[in-house]
């Protein structure tokens, strides 16, 4: 026997003694692939013992390489095995493990938010919107026979207190002059004058009234609706605000229609809510939603309607208002401060 | 308006409870906004005094016995007007408890006061809040009349007539016929189902025959209509007639009437009428003052009293002032009158502002003994100019610019004078003057039940139209189907059909009406996309994490002025101040503010959009209102995940701004913005950090830092704001002619990735190179990325290093390492070649 195979044999049985310890004695991973590298890998034992091979008599060379093949496999099959013992080691140990600091603040996508005027408006809208009328919008500054005459406000009248009336350079005098608008009801004179009958219509929009303390804004937000065909009632205007208001403030609740005065309607109306009382309660208080009527003759004639072929009504809501109740501001100063602490909380 | 219920219930002889009341008048259209109740308070009684003596050390103090019905008690008191002994006055017992006009409660108790054990106290009006403005304790021998003094122990309640609830009414402008309780009793009696009838006027004790030489033999002299018995006097009128009146301008004054009261005592009034006026918040004067506004709050029609021998040239003449005219009203303050403005004067010059407030010298003072009454009808619409323009607003202009009743003018002079007699001890004539050159008579309105159905949607019997149409007044004639109604004229809203059937349903009840739901025909002419674009805007913006702020679209120039906005504006004519009174041609302002008022509250940075207009000049035009979204971002910036935990702080600067306008942009139309050189900068921008936002090559907004001294103007100097315009009427049309996205074919092979990085001048833009790269890679390259930029050591100045990510991908088959190391390296050669660009 040569004494390279004597060296060659001995190796081998050294190896074949010493992987088995050395890989189990590996705890995690990179512990288990270094310990196979001793023996498989580029400069690992077992490779640099193959490398003597071309030392050993050519008989012997046959059954030392299948025996230097058999151990390499040996080696994998236990690092395959001991990989997957560690793997499942260690979900063990995760999934047994400390928990999430689940207080840590989670990576929100940047949040942002509308206006709670917008919210309530387009609130509005959908539900309206769903009820057949469609949305149009016109413009801030407006004729004042627009906002006045042509809605049969009388001329130098008291009704006419209740909209202190802001004018503005470059228009006429009288009906010329321009104003900004005391109320989206601009709207009914601009869209019947263009259209015809029928029409189903509401109008969101910025109104603004020369009134400034801790109730008012001299800027607002109303929105006003008006429907006009043949056939259009009071009745009809009961059921179709009552329809509207069950469902913005949703079932629960009592609807009060009650006498009052707008230049522009004839009769008119102002409509309560409240919540009607549950298990023997009270109800809640009453609360003043919205003005509306049937659109005074006047009004149609003045946009080229006949008061005797088509009728209508016409409402009209604050929408701060309603944004308020609905959030619980108490200040309509809050709404125009635009501190994001404020805009960032609906 | 307010309402006695006490009143309401005298008028009208119905009981009323009244919470109902409140809520049938509010439905009725007479909204109640508040009740408020005066009540006797209890264990307050009528006291008798046995001895007063002044406390030894206190002056001004008394010590007091008092019989209360019971015992006597010892009580010190401060008022001067105690009586002697046997007098009587009103004594609070210990464990009276008493509301005072400031809402808070005076508890009577045994306290000692000055070394003085005090049980109880002698009360004035005001304590009781039965009356005001009365000078010390109430003392029953010195009310005037000769009403028996009731005993001591008599219970307030009994003792006087006290106890009432008042409705604070919010009138709305048509119902002038409320300012009176007449009126509002009319409607009451309409909702419980009666016909209201006028009370009548009772004579006064004594009246004058004829016109004792002060009403002039004319066309003009009317006798006044009273019932009863009165006794006939003579009087002594030396030197007060004959008194003319002379109307000059009869379309602002058509009726004119004047009563006479000779020879009374001005005094206090009696107990009920003072605490009448009270409840119902007017302060007692005198009798003969108090009785006009007694009237008026019962008829609703103003009234003026002149003391009679102040008035010069016995004469009354109405007619317009002369421009400039000047006259000092009762209020002291000297009045500058135009031509516009209707007077009343005497034989020499003005005496009132009609119908708005009384002159001075000839007001009913202590020493008026002969009284002239008027009861007028001005015309409404120059009674509101005059009290406009001069900034008067009283109960008399209150009513006549909202309508008084002209045909009442006899009843107001003979209920007037009758009382005006009855509690001056005077004489009233029996005759007064009324001019009144054209009569206006109540309107004729045709009703048509067919319409009053047509109308309201339900039927309703003729008989309840008709009863519900008596009951306010109306007088009919004609067949139901077509009535001929004439309304009243203390109800100047009546004109039209409509008007009347409002006033059915009124009186018939709006809880009667159905609740039916019309079908809605589609209009075709409608156009839904303006307010669904304006929402998408809005939704886009607040989804990708910015604050919506609405401002308001009125600001002060020197805010403009700061934001370099157009300061060609629309002014307000009539601002309430100079912090709001030019319309906005930029939304800067309110954004930059609210960014400073954010910053100044600690929150770290700011976020903001706004879609709202500015407002620009157009002549002999209304205004053109621009729709704008505006985005607003200054301080610190969040990480994508909104805190800060992990990763660091940093400011927002423009690249934040540009992808924002990119998401939004992208959010509304699906398409992705560029930022393109702008050719005009605009004032309020940074001249080296702007640009022009271009969307398919069409320009529509900009996007810059603010330029540092705007930043300062508006005190944000410790950061760098960042703000976009977007013109949305652009955008809009933009949006409108926009095909839909196509769908896009999805590749099915693999893309290869490589990178590559650049170091070349800074001049060059890093979407320059992306193109040339592009260009360079040929037709495999799919995009272009910048992933990383640097500058700083280890690049030699001037330069910098850019890191692209170019994607290689040939859509009909996988590519290969070396077809790719090919096109890389052509897309490497075009950057060298073109920017001297060094491979890294």
């Amino acid at each position: 026997m040569s004494e390279a195979l004597e060296k060659f044999r001995a190796g081998l049985s050294e190896i074949e003694g010493a992987y088995r310890p050395a890989l189990e004695a590996a705890a995690e991973e990179n512990a288990l692939r270094e310990a196979r590298a001793r023996f498989t890998g580029p400069s690992g034992a077992l490779t640099e013992l193959m490398k003597g091979m071309k030392d050993v008599p050519g008989p012997s060379r046959r059954e030392l390489g299948q025996a230097c093949n058999a151990l390499k496999t040996a080696i994998q099959s236990l690092f395959d095995a001991r990989l997957e013992a560690l793997e499942k080691a260690a979900l063990q140990a995760e999934l047994e493990g400390p928990a999430l600091d689940l207080t840590l603040p989670g990576r929100r996508p940047l949040p942002g938010r509308l206006h709670p005027i917008t919210r309530a408006e387009y609130d509005l809208l959908d539900i309206f919107g769903s009820m057949g009328f469609e949305v149009a919008r016109g413009p801030e500054i407006d004729t004042f026979a627009r906002c006045f005459t042509q809605l049969g406000f009388p001329p130098d009248h008291p009704a006419t207190d209740e909209h202190d009336t802001f004018y503005v350079t470059g228009g006429g005098e009288g009906d010329d002059a321009h104003v900004l608008r005391t109320h989206t009801s601009t709207m009914q004179i601009r869209e019947m004058s263009r259209r015809e009958a029928p029409l189903a219509v509401v109008s969101p929009g910025k109104v603004f009234r020369r009134d400034d303390d801790a109730t008012h804004s001299p800027m607002f937000h109303q929105l006003e609706g008006f429907l006009v065909d043949e056939g259009i009632t009071f009745a009809h205007l009961q059921g179709m605000l009552t329809v509207f208001l069950e469902r913005f403030f949703g079932g629960g609740i009592e609807v009060r229609f009650r006498a009052s005065y707008f230049p522009f309607v004839e009769p008119g109306a102002e409509v309560d809510v409240r919540r009607k009382a549950e298990h023997g309660g009270d109800p809640g208080p009453w609360m003043e939603i919205l003005g509306c009527g049937m659109i005074h003759p006047t009004v149609l004639k003045n946009v080229g309607y006949d008061p005797e072929k088509v009728s209508g009504f016409a409402f009209g809501m604050g929408v701060d208002r309603i944004a308020m109740v609905r959030h619980g501001v108490p200040n309509i100063k809050a709404l125009y401060e635009n501190d994001q602490r404020f805009l960032s909380a609906f | 308006m307010r309402a006695s219920i006490q009143w309401l219930r005298e008028l009208t002889g119905l009981e009323l409870s009244v919470p109902e009341l409140a809520e049938k008048l509010t439905s009725i259209g007479l909204e109640v906004d508040a009740i408020e109740h005066f009540d006797a308070p209890a264990h307050v009684v009528v006291g008798e005094i046995r001895s007063k003596e002044k406390h030894p050390d206190k002056d001004r103090l008394s010590i007091v016995r008092v019989f209360d019905g019971e015992k006597e008690e010892t009580v010190i008191c401060g008022a001067p007007n105690v009586p002697e002994p046997g007098g009587h006055i009103l004594f609070a017992r210990v464990g009276a408890s008493l509301l005072l006009e400031d809402g808070t409660r005076l508890d009577i108790a045994e306290r000692t006061i000055a070394g003085v054990a005090s049980r109880g106290m002698i009360c004035s009006e005001t304590e009781l809040r039965i009356g005001s403005g009365s000078a010390g304790i109430f003392v029953f021998e010195d009310e005037p009349g000769d009403a028996p003094v009731p005993a001591a122990g008599t219970p307030l309640a009994e003792a006087l007539p006290v106890g009432d609830t008042v409705f604070e009414i919010g009138l709305t402008p048509n119902r002038p016929d409320c300012l009176g309780h007449i009126g509002i009793a009319r409607d009451v009696a309409a909702i419980y189902g009666q016909t209201f009838e006028m009370p009548a006027v009772k004579a006064p004790a004594r009246v004058a025959p004829g016109v004792a030489g002060v009403v002039p033999e004319s066309a003009e002299r009317r006798e006044l209509a009273w019932e009863g018995e009165s006794e006939e006097t003579a009087v002594d009128a030396a030197g007060l007639g004959p008194f003319a009146v002379e109307i000059a301008d009869a379309s602002r004054c058509p009726r004119y009437g004047a009563a006479f009261v000779l020879g009374g005592k001005v005094q206090k009034s009696p107990f009920w009428l003072r605490n009448r006026l009270h409840v119902l918040g007017l302060r007692p004067r005198s009798n003969l003052v108090d009785v006009t506004n007694y009237v008026m709050l019962e008829t609703g029609h103003p009234l003026h009293g002149f003391d009679l021998e102040t008035l010069r040239g016995r004469k009354i003449l109405v007619r317009t002032a002369i421009e400039g005219e000047t006259m000092t009203t009762l209020d002291d303050e000297e009045r500058t009158l135009s031509a516009d403005d209707l007077l009343i004067c005497d034989g020499e010059g003005p005496v009132a502002i009609a119908g708005v407030m009384g002159g001075e010298d000839s007001e009913i003072g202590d020493t008026t003994r002969h009284v002239a009454i008027e009861c007028a009808y001005f015309d409404p619409r120059s009674i509101r100019r005059t009290s406009r323009r001069l900034g008067m607003h009283t109960d008399a202009s209150h009513r006549f610019e909202r309508g008084v009743d002209p045909n009442d003018v006899p009843y107001v002079l003979a209920r007037t004078a009758a009382l005006m007699a009855e509690l001056g001890g005077g004489v009233a004539l029996a005759e007064g003057i009324d001019a009144y050159p054209a009569a206006i008579a109540a309107e004729r309105i045709v009703l048509r039940h067919e319409r009053v159905e047509a109308l309201l949607g339900f039927s309703i019997p003729a008989a309840t139209v008709r009863s519900c149409l008596e009951r306010i007044g109306c007088v009919m004639k004609g067949d139901s189907e077509r009535l001929e109604v004439y309304a009243p004229t203390w109800r100047p809203d009546l004109h039209i059909e409509e008007d009347l059937i409002e006033e059915v349903v009124r009186i018939h009840g709006y809880e009667h009406v159905p609740a039916l739901v019309p079908a809605i025909r589609p209009s075709r002419s409608g156009s839904p996309l303006r307010s669904s674009f304006e929402r998408r805007v809005k939704e886009a913006a607040a989804s990708v994490g910015l604050y919506e702020a609405i401002s308001y679209a009125f600001v002060s120039p020197a805010e403009l002025r700061k934001a370099r906005a157009s300061e060609d504006v629309v002014k307000l004519a009539n601002p309430l101040s100079e912090e709001r009174s030019v319309m906005r041609t930029s939304l800067l302002p309110g954004l930059a503010s609210a960014a400073r008022q954010a910053l100044r509250r600690q929150a770290p940075g700011v976020r903001l959009f706004e879609v709202g207009r500015t407002t620009h000049p157009r002549d002999g035009q209304l205004p053109e209102e621009r729709e704008t979204l505006a985005i607003f971002l200054a301080g610190a910036a969040h990480g994508p995940d909104g805190n800060t935990w992990i990763g660091g702080e940093r400011a927002y600067d423009f690249y934040d701004l540009k992808g924002f306008v990119e998401s939004v942009v992208d959010g509304i139309t699906g398409r992705r913005v560029a930022l393109a050189p702008e050719a005009g900068v605009p004032p309020w921008a940074h001249p080296r950090r702007v640009g022009s936002i271009e969307l398919d090559g069409r320009r529509i907004g900009v996007a810059a830092e603010l330029h540092p001294e705007v930043g300062e103007a508006f005190e944000l100097e410790d950061v760098r704001g960042q703000l976009a315009l977007i013109d949305l009427d652009v955008l809009r049309t933009l949006v409108g002619d926009m095909d839909p996205p196509r769908a896009p074919e999805l590749p099915r092979v693999p893309a290869v990735v490589r990178d590559i990085a650049l170091v070349v001048a800074r001049e060059h833009t890093a979407g320059s190179i992306a193109e040339v790269l592009g260009e360079g890679g040929g037709a495999l390259v799919e995009s272009v990325t910048l992933f990383d930029l640097y500058e700083g050591k280890g690049v030699p100045e001037g330069r910098r290093s850019l890191a692209f990510r170019i994607v290689y991908r040939d859509p009909e088959s996988t590519l290969t390492d070396k077809v790719v190391d090919k096109a890389h390296a052509k897309a490497a050669k075009a950057a060298k070649e073109r920017f001297q660009a060094e491979l890294r």
